[in-house]
């Protein structure tokens, strides 16, 4: 039954990494960016949880309705102001320059709210049900990944079934050509971008009420979004759906067999281990590494 | 002749520094802090500035020096020059391990894959038994050929002599073949590998030079302070620091690296030490307890590093080439 336990909770912290996955790999896709301050955006999704739980009483699943659409603007406007002068830059400058606005984030966090980690406790934060008579779920696990899933579904109808969907496709298949059709390129980068911080605050946000939170709390889920994106091939929205869900399993799998001290190696060591066998990961194409 | 006559005088200046400043061991200490970052962020400079390949985690070479030759010292009797060496080896191991699987792809993959080498020596360092783990490793005694270790002025000339190594280097690298070959790399990877360079090959020397002079910083710098822990020589903040000070400067020239640590390491300290805020309230301009005040006092110290990410910000969307890289636009 462990081996059940294990793959349980594994695929739900991992429908979490998936969502922050996925919001790296769009704007990997549509940008060709490699955003360095995804964690601290997730970071900062925490920090909008906890503060939208203890300040004005929201539930911490309720507030995504208002972190969403603030985090979108936020991600729309930094877009604006900084990533897109850097946009046809060698990608070195790209990554340092969000490298600098990650750890003015992550350093702004520890003036505003100091090191001192919080915990968000909701009445069910502890609180777990039973399937299959023996595996225990916990109720905010099971929370985060059924409003996961719900966020993932409705991202996919909008890249499938909107106009604006379908552009951000094209401009991820090809830039120049995406031009020429006469769709607003640096619009949908801007959009895009958005989109990528929306899901890194949500997921802050839906993994808030199970881990500490603190400033510097991006740093480790920087790397686990880009194993995440790797794993699922940089770019790929499906990929990075699936590798968030097979990191998650790993980390479970590890955790339990190995040590809980050693399941962040493991994780990069699966990561090191697709740089070696499989470059363009699950379902990236060939030829971009 | 005025291209030798600069740095001969500059290193005549540096020679007679710690006399000039009467062997203060604060500013001694100081002293020692912009030669390390500037031999550090020298070596990142190979294959960063030269070859555009950038390492997030040199930290884990600079870790691996320090604490190879702290555990090898730590209750043997062995030559301190040997317990260097070592580190030499174990950082080269951990270079060549990085480069053969991620330098057939391209710069994207590279960045991400140093961090994660790097968490991976963090994370192993932090968890085993004999590297100490959280606690880190103290060295008590150290004995090297007779000269007094408990001052700071043989480290002073010790990092000295390694700034001057890896500069050496860079220049020799930079006039060689090899120089050439790294900046074709940094340009146009594919058009590189047309003309028949070995893409792969250039990139793991670059990288292997780099590795083995950080792990030497890294040594003298254990030798240095005698107590180590995964914080302080393997985070990914230090790696961040060494890239800030190269871009600073100025990345592949020679001289940015060491222009960035004179730039950088005396603002970190004026920041940590809280002169800019006991200055701004014993001059009466703000309020001991005010909230103003209180941030300058409190906040700004703990803050360093927020100042660092607005330096790249600001460098990277307005003067990209970094300081020399102005001055040079204005010749």
């Amino acid at each position: 039954m462990l081996i059940i336990q294990s793959l349980v909770s594994g695929l739900l912290t991992g429908g979490v990494y998936a969502l922050a996955g996925i919001g790296m790999s769009l704007v990997f896709g549509v940008m060709n960016v490699s955003n360095f301050a995804h964690g601290d955006l997730m970071m900062l999704g925490m920090y909008l949880a906890y503060f939208a739980f203890t300040l004005l009483h929201i539930d911490p699943y309720l507030s995504l309705v208002l972190i969403l659409p603030v985090s979108f603007l936020f991600g729309f406007l930094l877009e604006k102001l900084f990533v897109s002068r850097v946009i046809h830059h060698p990608h070195q400058n790209q990554i340092l320059l969000t490298v600098g606005l990650g750890l003015i984030m992550s350093n702004s966090a520890l003036l505003a709210f100091t090191s001192d980690p919080r915990i968000l406790t909701t009445t069910y934060s502890s609180s777990s049900v039973m399937i299959f008579s023996d595996v225990s779920v916990s109720v905010p696990l099971l929370l985060s990944f059924l409003v996961t899933c719900a966020i993932t579904a409705l991202l996919y109808l909008f890249l499938a079934r909107t106009r604006t969907g379908m552009a951000l496709r094209a401009t991820s298949q090809n830039r120049e050509a995406a031009q020429l059709m006469g769709i607003d390129v640096s619009k949908m980068s801007a959009i895009t971008f958005g989109i990528g911080t929306g899901l890194a605050a949500a997921a802050g946000a839906l993994i808030a009420p199970v881990y500490y939170i603190h400033p510097m709390a991006g740093h480790n889920f920087l790397l686990k979004a880009f194993t995440v994106c790797v794993l699922g091939g940089l770019g790929s929205v499906p990929g990075a759906t699936l590798g968030g869900l097979i990191i998650g399993v790993v980390e479970a799998f590890s955790a339990t067999w190995i040590s809980t001290d050693w399941k962040d190696v493991v994780v990069f060591m699966l990561f090191l281990a697709v740089l070696l066998f499989r470059p363009q990961g699950l379902f990236g194409k060939r030829g971009g590494e | 002749m005025k291209k030798i006559l600069i740095p001969i005088s500059l290193l005549l200046l540096a020679l007679f520094l710690p006399e000039l400043v009467g062997r203060n061991p604060y500013f001694t200490g100081i002293m020692i802090n912009v030669l390390m970052m500037a031999s550090l962020a020298s070596a990142w400079n190979i294959p960063g500035g030269y070859a555009g390949q950038f390492s997030f985690g040199h930290a884990a070479y600079f870790g691996a020096g320090a604490y190879t030759t702290l555990i090898l010292l730590s209750g043997n009797p062995i030559d301190p020059l040997l317990a260097l060496l070592a580190g030499v080896v174990t950082a080269s191991l951990i270079a060549l391990i990085t480069g053969s699987i991620v330098f057939r792809l391209r710069g994207h993959y590279f960045a991400l894959a140093s961090i994660a080498v790097a968490e991976i020596v963090r994370l192993s360092v932090l968890n085993l038994q004999f590297t100490g783990g959280a606690q880190g490793i103290l060295l008590s005694d150290l004995t090297f050929h007779g000269i007094d270790l408990n001052s700071k002025i043989p480290f002073y000339y010790g990092m000295l002599m390694i700034l001057v190594l890896s500069m050496g280097t860079t220049a020799y690298i930079q006039s060689s073949r090899m120089g050439y070959y790294l900046q074709a790399i940094r340009e146009d990877q594919d058009a590189a590998a047309s003309l028949g360079i070995n893409v792969a090959l250039y990139k793991n020397r670059a990288l292997l030079v780099s590795a083995a002079l950080s792990s030497v910083t890294g040594s003298l710098y254990g030798l240095y302070i005698r107590f180590i822990d995964p914080g302080a020589v393997l985070d990914l903040r230090l790696s961040i620091e060494i890239i800030l000070t190269a871009i600073i400067g100025g990345v592949g020239t020679i001289w940015g690296p060491v222009l960035g640590a004179i730039l950088l390491v005396p603002l970190a300290e004026l920041l940590r030490s809280n002169v800019i805020g006991d200055t701004l309230i014993s001059m009466g301009i703000v309020s001991d307890v005010s909230p103003v005040g209180h941030f300058f006092k409190e906040g700004l110290a703990h803050a360093h590093v927020l100042v660092y990410g607005v330096i790249t910000v600001v460098c990277i969307l307005f003067m990209p080439q970094g300081v020399l890289g102005i001055t040079r636009r204005r010749k």
